[in-house]
Order: structure tokens, then C-alpha cells, then sequence
């Protein structure tokens, strides 16, 4: 099956993520699959979880935290500025508190802690985090096309939403408790009702954007995750412990695309020992991704004559992937 | 906590005779109990806290970005739970 019937026979797919160690094409297949899905009348947004985004090189136009930019018809792009996005969230947060207890200015203990949490090395993931589940939650596009981070970085950002989840069970299930011993000291007075909890319905808030996203990272119908792999041994290799990692926090793979294959006509023409043995070497390594990956390869890419940047290599690869 | 709510005027006659029965009632059979279950609450409270904004004491809690967003509501109750904190296990214990 290749990478268009794969899409063709999901039509219910909405969020589409590339996956793989740093350099071997993520960026890139994330946009020429943007590019495609644009060009068959799709409305699509291709955006980017990682601090340090090449989506800006690819369309050579820059987007970093400019919110969704319009690349061409039906296609949007967006990187997204987590330190922006933290120092908006801390000022949402001071102005609830000024606002909530009528104070000049924020208490210094208080204010020290928001810095601090700022600091904290997850604050950084935890703000992109949140960032996409803003983007995915209004909903406005046809396609969501995710420009992962490199592996490691990935299962991190994966395993967030499930450790987001666990906390806020048990402290949700705590505050319920509380509010059980409320309700109880109500009844023993006999007072009629009790104030709503506001923390409690913050907590329900917060829940609901973390199921919203964990739900996609896991949701088989609407969500395929495309491995990246290039035919060199270490790559193979880590891709399969990469892939058995995501399978645990149950990630639906969809496939593999192989990338950086080196045209297949060099065999037949006269060229240097160095390319012959580079081209003996994959051929045996194509052989095993064969073996090992068998039909859930659905796609081999070949190395370009130049790297993919600008409209016009995105559409050449496009056409490549997709027919 | 729920605000005090403000005081139902007293009753004259039978009625206000009533009411009072009602209050040393409750005064004799559920006071207690209601006591009880606010300081549970209040205890609760501040576990609650601990678990969220641990960080403030020097305890490390994952993850702070969410917590964020519980901050403004615990506000009024920081001072009161470092205090308690700080009390929970003090000379006194041995005493009783």
C-alpha cells in the first residue's frame, strides 16, 4: 500500500505526525505531505512542537510565533514561540490574581514562585503542549500535520500527556474528597448549598485539554504516526527500539517512509568504487528494512539532487511521495 | 471555605422557641461532628496544596505549568499552610 492509499483509505485521519531521529527528513515530509493534502483541496495547518523548528528554512518564509501563516492556498504553517506563550500564560495568571484579590502588586512570595515555575526545565514542553491543544481544540482545519521533535525528545512529549493525566486523577480525585466533607458539614447545618468549588472546576478544565490531547495521540482512526527511517544500520536499529517505546504508550504506527535512498539507475552507470560500495552497502540495508519492516514500509523516497527548501521542492517531493 | 452567611433575624413566641431547641440540638449532636469534618477539610486543603505547589516549600512537584493555573485560588491560603507545614510535628507532639 503506498503512502496515498494510505491516506485514501482513512479518509477519518485529521492528525498526521512524521517521526524520527534529528536530520533524516521529518520536517521535510511533513511538508510535502501539507503541500499534497493542500493541493487536493484539503484545508491543512503543518506546525511544529519543536524549540528549535525548521519549518521557517522550509517554506523560506518566516513564521516563528507569527501564528498560523498562510503559505499558500488551503495551507497554513506555524511554529509555535514557547517562550512567548509563557511569559502571555504568567501574565494571565498575575492578572487573575490582582484581580481576584484587588492587591497593587503581586506578593513577593507568590511572585518568586511564578518565576521559579517558569524556570523549570519541563515548563518549556509543557507550554508547546499546551500550545497545541489551543490549536487542535478550535478545530478549523481538515488536516493537522505534526513536525515532531527528534525521538528521544518525542516519547518525552508523548509521555507528558500521560503523566499530565495521572496527576490530575489523583489530585482531581483529593479535591473531590474535599468536597465531600463539604457537602457533609452543609448537610449537618443544614445549609441549603455550598459555593462551587473554583478549584475543583479549574481541575476539570485542565483534564479535559489533557484527555482532548492524549485522546489524539492514541486514537487509531484519526491519528497516523509515520516512523522516518534512512537505510543505514544505526538508524534501523534505533528506529525499532523507538518504535516499540511508542507502541507502549499505544501510538497508532502507521507506517515507515524511507528516505535518502540513492537512485536505483547509479547501478547501471559507470561510477567511482566509493559510490559502488555506498550503493552495495544500502542495497543491503534496503534489503533488511524488507525484511524486518515488510509491508509496513509505505514508501521509498530517493536522495535529490539538492536539499528540499521553497515551494518548488516541496511540490517535487510531493509529487514523489504521492504520485 | 463557604462565606458566613448572614444571621436569620430571631423569632418571637413558640416559633423562636423552636429555633432554639434547634440550635442547642445542634449544639449537643452535630457540633462536633461538623468541627470534625471542617478540620479534615481544612487538613485536606493543605495536602492539596502540597501535592500542587510543593515547589514554594522546596518540594519538588511535577508539573508546574498547570499548577500555574491553580495558583491564584490558593492565594489566601498560602500563610496558613507553611505555618501548618511547619507545625505539623513540633516539641509539643511528645507531650501528649
Amino acid at each position: 500500500m503506498s503512502l496515498k492509499d494510505v491516506f485514501e483509505k482513512n479518509p477519518n485521519r485529521r492528525y498526521i505526525m512524521f517521526g524520527g531521529k534529528g536530520g533524516l527528513g521529518k520536517t521535510t515530509f511533513s511538508a510535502a505531505t501539507a503541500y499534497w493534502l493542500a493541493s487536493q483541496g484539503k484545508k491543512v495547518l503543518v506546525f511544529s512542537v519543536d524549540p528549535q523548528a525548521s519549518l521557517t528554512d522550509i517554506f523560506q518564509k518566516d513564521i516563528f510565533g507569527k501564528g498560523p501563516v498562510k503559505i499558500m492556498e488551503n495551507l497554513w504553517a506555524q511554529e509555535i514561540d514557547a517562550d512567548s506563550h509563557i511569559k502571555n500564560y504568567q501574565g494571565e495568571i498575575r492578572k487573575k490574581i490582582l484581580d481576584m484579590y484587588g492587591f497593587d502588586q503581586i506578593p513577593e512570595e507568590i511572585e518568586d514562585y511564578i518565576q521559579a515555575a517558569s524556570a523549570e526545565p519541563a515548563m518549556e514542553e509543557s507550554a508547546i503542549f499546551d500550545a497545541v491543544v489551543d490549536i487542535i481544540v478550535e478545530g478549523k482545519y481538515d488536516y493537522y500535520i505534526y513536525d515532531l521533535v527528534p525521538l528521544g525528545h518525542a516519547l518525552y512529549y508523548l509521555s507528558m500527556a500521560k503523566v499530565y493525566d495521572e496527576w490530575i486523577n489523583k489530585i482531581t480525585k483529593l479535591r473531590e474528597e474535599m468536597r465531600e466533607y463539604e457537602t457533609m458539614v452543609a448537610k449537618i447545618k443544614r445549609q441549603k448549598e455550598t459555593d462551587e468549588d473554583k478549584i475543583l472546576t479549574e481541575l476539570m478544565y485542565i483534564k479535559g485539554r489533557i484527555n482532548a490531547s492524549s485522546g489524539i495521540l492514541t486514537d487509531k482512526e484519526k491519528t497516523a504516526f509515520f516512523f522516518v527511517v534512512v537505510p543505514e544500520e544505526m538508524i534501523i536499529l534505533d528506529t525499532q527500539k523507538a518504535a516499540e517505546l511508542f507502541a507502549k504508550f499505544d501510538v497508532p504506527i502507521a507506517g515507515y517512509v524511507v528516505n535518502r535512498v540513492l537512485p536505483t539507475e547509479l547501478h547501471t552507470q559507470n561510477v567511482p568504487a566509493y559510490l559502488k560500495n555506498r550503493l552495495a552497502m544500502q542495497d543491503g540495508y534496503l534489503d533488511k528494512i524488507k525484511v524486518t519492516l515488510g509491508d509496513q514500509v509505505k514508501g521509498f523516497v530517493p536522495e535529490l539532487e539538492r536539499d528540499v527548501t521553497g515551494l518548488a521542492m516541496i511540490e517535487k517531493l510531493a509529487k514523489i511521495m504521492y504520485g | 471555605m463557604p462565606d458566613e452567611k448572614p444571621k436569620v433575624e430571631k423569632r418571637g413566641g413558640l416559633g423562636g422557641l423552636f429555633d432554639n431547641m434547634k440550635e442547642i440540638m445542634y449544639g449537643m449532636a452535630a457540633h462536633d461532628m461538623s468541627r470534625y469534618a471542617l478540620r479534615t477539610r481544612a487538613s485536606m486543603e493543605h495536602l492539596f496544596i502540597l501535592i500542587t505547589m510543593g515547589d514554594l516549600i522546596g518540594v519538588p512537584i511535577l508539573p508546574p505549568y498547570y499548577s500555574l493555573r491553580l495558583l491564584p485560588y490558593v492565594v489566601p491560603n498560602i500563610a496558613t499552610w507553611k505555618r501548618r507545614m511547619l507545625r505539623e510535628k513540633d516539641v509539643s507532639d511528645a507531650m501528649f
